[in-house]
């Protein structure tokens, strides 16, 4: 039902460092310290200047600010030797720090984003404004595959979809959650699911946790 | 791209703008529009000279002005013979064939700023490109480095239309291009865009990488000349042929001579379009092109015919 081998839905790697850049910008939320701090240890080891020139910008889980694993990653940032590190209570501020920085930034400036897919897609949807391409991106996804869902009838974007099937939080159609990803709006399609024979759904399940 | 699809063209207009550049006007032979092209692209002149030369010459005029092309061709001190045809042989009136245009040189679309650096004759492209970005919103620069004044080619329409945006270097007054503290100041989004002399096109690429840059932001162009080298000989597997090169002829042109069509674009080392299988080397091919890795020209298996040669006693190639 979902309609696999889409080429739209994104695919990520694990996060590296990549010294041939000047400036670097890590974003994170909630266990999306982890392979930030990865990269960082890896910086330490080989290049200093770029750990000099590193930002860190991160948000607690979803769950909550009091994530003492979140808290602890902050620290540990700092503890790293990263030229900055800030933390934020939701991603709208963390990301409108991000387009701030985004802003003044010079050409040679390397991202790295690590979190949920809805939380990558959102930053990424920026960075594409800033015509930041692919060799300058990298995103490792980790935490929850709950989907940011795109009602292609109405237009409104339902948040933290789990199911294969959701009501539109805007005119509340029955949508199918679709593979097909557009990074513009950093969401995935939602496609009315029974438009053919209005009620008849097909089972609900959990699908994206 | 074949002969069949080429355009017949008047020489409609020359005029000998430095020391060594003539800018050709070329209009539809019967009149009508040419076909319509963006900045950046170049067209394949071919030229029946005591033999035939086909050169690659970017287009300098406007893209929305078809009535006639522009291009600016340079006198080649070592010229296999295309430029010198075009200086001394060429006269308002002449016919030449041209090929439709290809762009291998486009500007970014979505980029926020452009940064144009112009070697010399380097400059025709990005007139072409400079229409397109005149009154646009996305901010620009052009940065243009001859060896002096009197080499400016176009100086004056650049001056009129550009004002600060144009920043010029004369050799002959010891002005360089400061291209590591230009590169290294460049916001986010921008994309740096340069047509020169080799040496300046490996160093603004050397230069822009040491400051970060990722590939997919530099963009560069440069047609080679086909290199004279020693005569060889060549045997085309599928047409069961064997073809002999001369020294100052191009192993493409060299099979195009015997009969066998090979597809290309800009016979100058860049598209791609002419890439031949190679399928028996007992030598060694001599890579002048600027398409294939350096990790492929290594393995061998592959060569641009357009521009490249090969040494050695013998060369099987899938044609």
């Amino acid at each position: 039902m979902l309609v696999t081998g889409i080429k739209s839905k994104p695919v990520y790697a694990p996060l590296q460092a990549d010294t041939r850049g000047r400036y670097h910008l890590m974003l994170g939320m909630g266990v999306g310290a982890a392979p930030l701090l990865r990269v960082i240890a890896e910086m330490r080891g080989a290049a200093a200047q770029s750990l000099k020139n590193t930002v860190v910008l991160f948000v607690p889980d979803a769950a909550g600010a009091a994530d003492a694993g979140a808290a602890a990653g902050l620290e540990q940032f700092r503890a790293a030797g990263v030229g900055g590190a800030q933390s934020y209570s939701t991603t709208a501020a963390l990301l409108t720090e991000f387009r701030n920085i985004l802003a003044s930034s010079l050409m040679g400036t390397r991202l790295y984003v690590a979190g949920p897919e809805s939380f990558i897609g959102l930053a990424m949807k920026i960075a594409l404004e800033f015509n930041l391409n692919k060799d300058e991106i990298r995103a490792e996804e980790c935490g929850t595959l709950a989907r940011r869902v795109y009602c292609i009838h109405c237009r409104a974007t339902t948040e933290n979809v789990r199911t294969n099937i959701v009501r539109c939080v805007g005119c509340e159609r029955w949508l199918l959650v679709r593979d097909h990803y557009s990074r513009r709006l950093a969401a995935y399609m939602g496609v009315m699911v029974d438009a053919e024979a209005p009620g008849e759904l097909p089972p609900i399940k959990e699908v994206f946790l | 791209m074949s002969d069949a699809q080429t355009l017949a063209v008047e020489v409609v207009g020359i005029e000998q703008v430095t020391p060594l550049i003539k800018h050709f006007k070329l209009a539809p032979v019967g009149g009508g529009d040419l076909p319509a092209f963006s900045g950046g692209s170049h067209i394949i002149v071919v030229m029946q000279g005591d033999r035939v030369h086909k050169n690659p010459y970017s287009l300098l005029s406007a893209p929305h002005e078809l009535q006639t092309y522009e291009i600016g061709v340079r006198r080649m001190e070592e010229s296999r013979g295309g430029s010198h045809y075009m200086h001394d042989a060429v006269v308002v009136g002449s016919r030449l064939e041209i090929a439709h245009p290809v762009n291998l040189f486009g500007l970014d679309k979505i980029a926020r700023k452009h940064v144009l650096i112009a070697g010399g004759i380097g400059i025709t492209p990005f007139l072409a490109q400079l229409e397109d970005l005149h009154g646009g919103g996305v901010p620009y620069e052009l940065h243009y480095s001859v060896r002096s004044p009197e080499h400016a080619a176009f100086l004056g329409r650049l001056r009129a239309r550009e004002g600060e945006r144009l920043h010029m270097y004369y050799d002959s007054e010891a002005q360089s291009i400061p291209f590591e503290s230009m590169l290294a100041s460049q916001p986010l989004g921008t994309h740096v865009y340069v047509c020169g002399p080799a040496g300046m096109i490996k160093h603004v690429i050397a230069t822009a990488q040491a400051c970060g840059w990722p590939d997919s932001h530099i963009h560069w162009e440069q047609f080679s000349a086909p290199p004279v080298g020693d005569a060889f000989e060549v045997f085309l597997a599928r047409s069961n042929l064997k073809v002999h090169v001369p020294p100052d002829q191009s192993l493409l042109e060299s099979i195009e001579a015997a009969g066998v069509e090979v597809q290309y674009l800009c016979r100058g080392g860049v598209c791609g379009f002419c890439h031949t299988r190679v399928l028996e080397l007992d030598g060694e091919l001599i890579h002048n092109d600027h398409f294939l890795s350096d990790a492929d020209k290594a393995k061998g298996k592959s060569i641009m015919p357009c521009v490249s040669r090969a040494h050695g006693r013998r060369l099987v190639l899938d044609l």
